[in-house]
């Protein structure tokens, strides 16, 4: 270890390297000569470069671990006056290494900012690394199979590779900028693997959506990244760190300007007799918020779109176009948690503002609620997962929301698996119901399975076992961190950590109301609830009774026992065979192992993987420590740590065992309506069932509105109906409107509410310039100028007639002019200043030319003759002005004295030069004291 | 001596000639004659302001370069014409429109 350590030294760990570079290298390799290669040396590429990716990502752990323990300190605590034990608490451990620096940059005060190309790993970078080598590894194994007969499987490789490379810059960046190239290389890569069957319109369209959705987002992180340089002259870590006090920088100066925008003034203008009313626009007192929310505020949108929250969640469920492993890897597992591991890292400054942590709390909550409420509507298996998805990040923001950043946190590392899981599952099930049918939207359809147990034990198994832990069976991964996270949402309440120093100088601090941890904590088990029941109603439906395929489809060829069947026909789905669909076909089967294999781990790391964290189990026994991420997480979050308040123990207690009781609860209440539905009914209520979840669900979309204008209006109820709360009013009335109109129109999701009011602007802008363009540019613009063109062709093509004597005689009449111009004598000169009023002007010198200089414009010639090189010499005053005469005459002057020589060619062009000698103005000695 | 103005005028008397011929001959053959009276034109008004210089013969020099790029044009003009004769089974400019418009 030793060794190993002094051969990467914490601050040049150069292993950070290896683990990025080697998926890159397959990127490379793939996409650059993965087409002559052919499949299998593909495959190799890319699993051996995932695998060393993998096995650098331990060991750079098992380094990481070294170093954290060189940091360890052990200290004697008692706690509620019991007796006094052994705590061993460690530090903050980093290990780092610099490429180069990148650029720099320039921050307030003329302070140079060296923006470096620096990647570094500590704790919660390091759990994050084995994620997303670790799963993306299996992952990668199950798309080897999975993708088998593709003849794109160069460029999904090449993609996917790409992917892990630009998820790990993203991890392992040690600063914003270079998060950023991560953060936008993913963005490129989901959208790439979106559209990897880009021959389809709505897979294309999908990506493309994704990406849109991603920029609206991206330029909140952008802003934000603005922002901070600007008030902690930092970019990196350390640096945001060290200066993020100044985000709560009480001054005027220091604060950000919502109202009025720039500090100008609107006063009531006049226009003729019309008295136009501005100045009601002018507050009494400007609308300031400070830096900390503005940077949490335009990060956290950043979040919204990388992690599909509401307002931007509308990319992920479309997202589902792309192949199978890539929605388990890029929007399940890894990419989709960008946003909460941003915020887990820069929680020190999220803390700073409690009013954007209540609305990042509040947006997951809802999202979580929303989602699970569409995920109940949906009969796609990943239309559900995608949903679903969603909805589990809602819990996750809901977590660090509330300050419970490692609850949050751990979260996503269970969410990691189980979801991952349930999605290669899911790809199993369509991967095996290509057997059946070759569309992919009917492939997916849930009402087209069931009884899929009995044909693949393996998938059912592990699809079981994931689900178990999403919808939080007792001592399952998402049992613990789910009911983490309530818990916390339950008792947490995030202060500002400098509240009590801003108080002291009379500055009013915003703190979330009590009511609030409840609201949060019913939303949490209401989704918590109907995550059970449309989960398990996925898993009825898939699973039991019987299979409803055989009558969907027969396969266009007749196939070997395995599914041999991959993704590859697509664009052939045009042959689906309408005779005789009663008659039995092959069967659906198990995957082949190698989706079988990576399928077993995930579920099995789905189950086991809350014994990282049972934070549950410590309220069962008062001296229960084991608590792994929590212990290794916590210098990590020791400066967020300052920001929460808990209330006293005894009420700790009490709702912490609420929640408990309050989580298993929804999990059975929902599994049991599931199984009491699907099982026991057999599904009859299906019709009826259906209609009235849209409809909720399409309500949802109003209640938004509502519920955002309701908690702007109880955040102040005294003023709840002076003028200026119009706005909350409008959202409440307005989503009363948009939530009946939705479910009159059975709308479900955010997609409705947009197509009608952004995309329908969009279009009508775009129409507007269309036509603009039709009109004015191509019509106006374009055809004038053709037609002048044109004329003017027409005119001179007469002369182009191809006879030699017309172009010659138009060349000799070209000369002609020519010839004239050079020889017609032009009276031209250049006046140089010697100073003390001396002037020498020169005539322009030219051969055959003669010049005739008069020194004073009425009087006679300075010389006789005309000279070739003449020039004249003039002293003038200060202030006065003389006219001087310059007469030029050619060669043709003095050859030929001829009349008509002369008219031709005017004898002697005469031109009069005025000079002046400017009076120059003497300074005059101001005396002191005069201005 | 005879005055260098008197060959001037016959060097721009003969270049006219030359020139009007050029313009107004649709015959090729003479239109490259004409060409031949226009450059001989400028070698007299080359070797007659050469005179004047007794220092050089840069006019002189130049005249007998004028008289061998003559042939070379003369050689190159008369294939020219030859193979315009086979294309069109004439010697008249103004049928040779092949650049029309």
């Amino acid at each position: 270890m030793k060794d190993f350590l002094s051969l990467f030294p914490a601050n040049d760990f150069s292993l950070i390297a290896v683990v990025m570079a080697l998926p890159l290298l397959g990127a490379f390799v793939n996409g650059v000569f993965g087409r002559r290669l052919g499949k299998d040396a593909v495959r190799l590429m890319t699993l051996a470069v995932t695998g060393a990716s993998f096995a650098a990502a331990i060991a750079t752990f098992i380094a990481l671990d070294s170093a954290v323990a060189l940091t360890k300190t052990t200290e004697m605590v008692s706690e509620h006056g019991g007796a006094a034990h052994e705590v061993v608490k460690h530090g903050h451990a980093k290990l780092a290494w610099t490429a180069w620096e990148w650029m720099r940059t320039s921050g307030v005060r003329d302070a140079t900012i060296p923006i470096e190309l620096k990647f570094s790993v500590d704790a919660l970078s390091g759990v994050m690394l084995l994620v997303v080598t670790g799963v993306g590894f299996l992952i990668h194994v199950y798309s080897t199979s999975y993708m088998e007969k593709d003849k794109a499987y160069w460029r999904f490789f090449c993609y996917l590779n790409l992917f892990v490379f630009s998820m790990l810059v993203l991890i392992l960046a040690d600063n914003l900028p270079v998060l950023f190239i991560g953060w936008e290389g993913v963005g490129l890569c989901s959208y790439l693997l979106i559209g990897f069957w880009y021959e389809k319109s709505p897979n294309a369209t999908a990506g493309k959506k994704a990406f849109i959705a991603n920029r609206i987002g991206d330029f909140g992180l952008l802003c934000g990244m603005f922002l901070l340089v600007y008030y902690t002259g930092a970019l990196d870590w350390t640096g945001i760190a060290n200066g993020a006090q100044n985000l709560v920088n009480p001054a005027d100066g220091a604060q950000v300007h919502l109202w009025p925008i720039g500090g100008g003034q609107f006063q009531d203008t006049m226009i003729g007799g019309l008295r136009i009313p501005l100045s009601w626009l002018q507050p009494n007192k400007a609308w300031t918020i400070t830096g900390a929310t503005a940077v949490s505020i335009a990060v956290f949108l950043g979040c919204t779109g990388k992690s599909a929250q509401l307002p931007l969640y509308v990319w992920l469920p479309d997202a589902m176009a792309g192949p199978t492993p890539v929605s388990a890897l890029i929007h399940a597992a890894t990419m989709v948690t960008a946003g909460v591991y941003l915020i887990c890292r820069l929680s020190f400054v999220f803390v700073m503002s409690p009013a954007v942590m209540m609305i990042i709390a509040f947006t997951g909550a809802l999202t979580a609620l929303y989602a699970a409420a569409i995920a109940l509507t949906q009969n796609d298996i990943k239309k559900v997962l995608a949903y679903s998805t969603v909805s589990q990040l809602g819990f996750m923001f809901l977590g660090v929301g509330v300050g419970a950043f490692t609850a949050g946190f751990f979260h996503v590392f269970t969410h990691a698996f189980f979801k991952a899981c349930l999605f290669l599952g899911a790809g199993s099930v369509i991967h095996s119901m290509h057997v059946r049918v070759h569309d992919d939207e009917r492939a997916q359809d849930m009402r087209n399975m069931g009884g899929l147990r009995k044909f693949m034990p393996l998938t059912f198994g592990t699809f079981v076992a994931s689900t178990l832990a999403i919808i939080g069976f007792p001592l399952t991964s998402g049992f613990f961190s789910k009911d983490e996270i309530l818990a916390h949402a339950l008792v947490n309440t995030p202060v500002n950590p400098f509240a009590e120093r801003l108080t002291a100088r009379h500055i009013e601090v915003w703190q979330p109301a009590p009511w609030m941890n409840w609201m949060l904590w019913s939303m949490g088990i209401l989704a918590a609830t109907l995550t059970a029941f449309y989960m398990c109603r996925a898993v009825f439906m898939t699973f039991f009774g019987d299979f409803r395929g055989w009558t969907i489809g027969r396969p266009s060829q007749v196939l070997s026992k395995s599914a041999a069947h991959g993704h590859d026909d697509h664009g052939d789905d045009d042959h689906d065979h309408v005779e005789d669909l009663s008659t039995p076909s092959a069967p659906p089967a198990e995957s082949p192992r190698a989706i079988t294999i990576p399928l077993i781990i995930l579920a099995t790391a789905a189950i086991v993987g809350g014994l990282f964290n049972p934070g549950m189990l410590k309220l069962l026994s008062e001296h229960f420590t084991f608590l792994p991420m929590d212990n290794w997480l916590e210098p990590v979050f020791e400066e967020a740590s300052k920001g929460v308040h808990y209330p006293e123990v005894h009420t700790l207690h009490s709702r912490e065992w609420l929640s408990t009781g309050g989580a298993f609860l929804a999990f059975a209440v929902g599994t049991y309506a599931a199984y009491w539905m699907y099982i026991l009914q057999k599904g009859k209520h299906e019709a009826g069932y259906m209609s009235s979840v849209t409809k909720l669900a399409a309500g949802f979309s109003g209640i938004i509105f509502v519920v955002l204008g309701g908690v702007i209006i109880a955040l102040s109820p005294k003023e709840a109906f002076t003028p200026h709360m119009i706005v909350p009013w409008l959202l409440v009335a307005g989503g009363g409107y948009l939530g009946y109109h939705c479910v009159k129109e059975r709308a479900v999701g955010l997609d409705y509410v947009y197509d009608h009011s952004i995309v329908v602007g969009v279009d009508a802008l775009a129409d507007t310039a269309a036509s603009v363009d039709q009109g004015v540019v191509d019509f106006v613009i374009a055809r004038l100028t053709a037609l002048v063109v044109a004329a003017l062709g027409t005119l001179l093509r007469v002369v182009q007639n191809g006879v030699v004597h017309v172009y010659a005689g138009m060349m000799v009449l070209g000369l002609a002019v020519v010839g004239w111009f050079f020889v017609q004598p032009h009276a031209e000169a250049s006046v140089s200043d010697l100073g003390n009023g001396d002037y020498v002007i020169n005539a322009s010198p030219g051969t055959g030319y003669g010049y005739r200089w008069y020194p004073d414009a009425k009087g006679a010639a300075q010389n006789e003759k005309f000279s070739a090189m003449d020039t004249l010499k003039v002293h003038l005053d200060e202030g006065t002005t003389k006219t001087v005469k310059l007469e030029v005459h050619n060669a043709f002057s003095n050859a030929l004295d001829m009349p008509i020589v002369k008219w031709i060619f005017p004898p002697s062009p005469v031109k009069e030069f005025t000079l002046t000698r400017p009076k120059v103005e003497k300074p005059v000695k101001l005396e002191l004291g005069e201005r | 001596m005879i005055p260098v103005e008197y060959y001037v005028a016959l060097s721009a008397v003969l270049f006219t000639i030359g020139g009007i011929g050029f313009l107004t001959r649709r015959n090729v053959i003479a239109t490259l004659m004409s060409i031949e009276i226009m450059l001989n034109a400028v070698n007299v008004a080359f070797v007659a302001f050469n005179r004047n210089r007794t220092e050089a013969h840069t006019g002189q020099i130049f005249g007998f370069f004028l008289i061998a790029a003559e042939a070379a044009e003369v050689a190159v003009g008369l294939a020219i014409v030859l193979s315009l004769f086979r294309i069109r089974r004439t010697v008249r400019s103004d049928e040779a429109d092949l650049l029309k418009n």
